[in-house]
């Protein structure tokens, strides 16, 4: 059980980390790897996609360079504050709430794509809200999270475990497909110095 | 929010439909809700609208920590 795993310090972890995001962020999930990430859907302007943990919205920048609309949920509303900056706090193009991951406030078979980048390694339990994300998508409709590669090095994978979730390709195929998931699979990504920082996977809900 | 909004939302703990209470709509905008609540038809649990923007988090995760 990571720090972080407990919301309560989750928030207030985000409430100073909201503060440098944008400047620290590029480092470990920059545009070129967004733009990647984002290669992976079936995009069209009219496309329905939720970004789950949207934080400060540099997923929903991406997001919104495909499609004219996202619905955007975080439980901070001090990292959903530099979203305001960026979007204006009233839709569209983006339709911001407040929520829970494991517990979304979305009818079932709503959108057709559920994405979540940086936001993973801080629910207590992933399978919770990955079921949640293949209830409120449509038949077929895609998933996509992004999440932190466990590292290889022994003294920092200790470190990582004591801080927050990290998972490997068979623990992140083991959790998907324990979700409900179909077709899932995987993808490395990461800044050049560190190419496999990152951990991306995608499925789709089933027919 | 605006008011078709409704459609998609539902109640985050049983997942029922919400009903729109005390709805204060924007000068400029009729279907644009600026504060109000959304009250669940089923357990009655209710979730504030505020400055436009629902709060859904459940009633555990609602209170923000002293900082």
């Amino acid at each position: 059980m990571g720090v972080l795993e407990n919301k309560a310090r989750a928030r207030l972890f985000y409430k100073y980390l909201s503060k440098v995001y944008d400047q620290v962020n590029p480092f470990i999930w920059n545009e070129q790897m967004r733009s990647e990430a984002l290669s992976l859907l079936d995009l069209e302007a009219e496309t329905t996609v939720l970004d789950v943990g949207c934080g400060t919205g540099f997923a929903t920048e991406g997001l919104l360079e495909h499609v004219d609309e996202v619905h955007a949920l975080d439980q901070s509303e001090h990292q959903l504050e530099q979203a305001y900056e960026k979007f204006g706090k009233r839709g569209p193009p983006v339709h911001f709430h407040r929520g829970d991951a494991e517990r979304l406030p979305f009818g079932t078979d709503t959108f057709d794509v559920v994405w979540s980048s940086g936001s993973i390694e801080y629910w207590p339990n992933p399978i919770l809200a990955l079921r949640e994300f293949r209830r409120v998508l449509k038949p077929g409709g895609q998933v996509l999270v992004v999440g932190p590669n466990y590292p290889d090095n022994v003294l920092a994978g200790k470190l990582a475990d004591s801080i927050m979730l990290f998972y490997d390709e068979y623990e992140a195929d083991r959790m998907f497909k324990e979700a409900g998931f179909e077709d899932v699979k995987h993808l490395f990504q990461g800044p050049s110095y560190d190419p496999d920082v990152a951990i991306t996977t995608i499925g789709r809900a089933p027919e | 929010m605006n008011e078709s909004l409704l459609e998609i939302l539902c109640c985050p703990l049983d997942k029922h439909e919400l009903e729109l209470e005390d709805a204060e709509y924007a000068a400029d905008d009729d279907e644009e809700i600026v504060d109000g609540a959304l009250s669940c038809s089923e357990c009655g649990e209710r979730y504030p609208i505020e400055d436009g923007i629902p709060n859904l988090l459940p009633p555990d995760m609602r209170e923000e920590t002293p900082a």
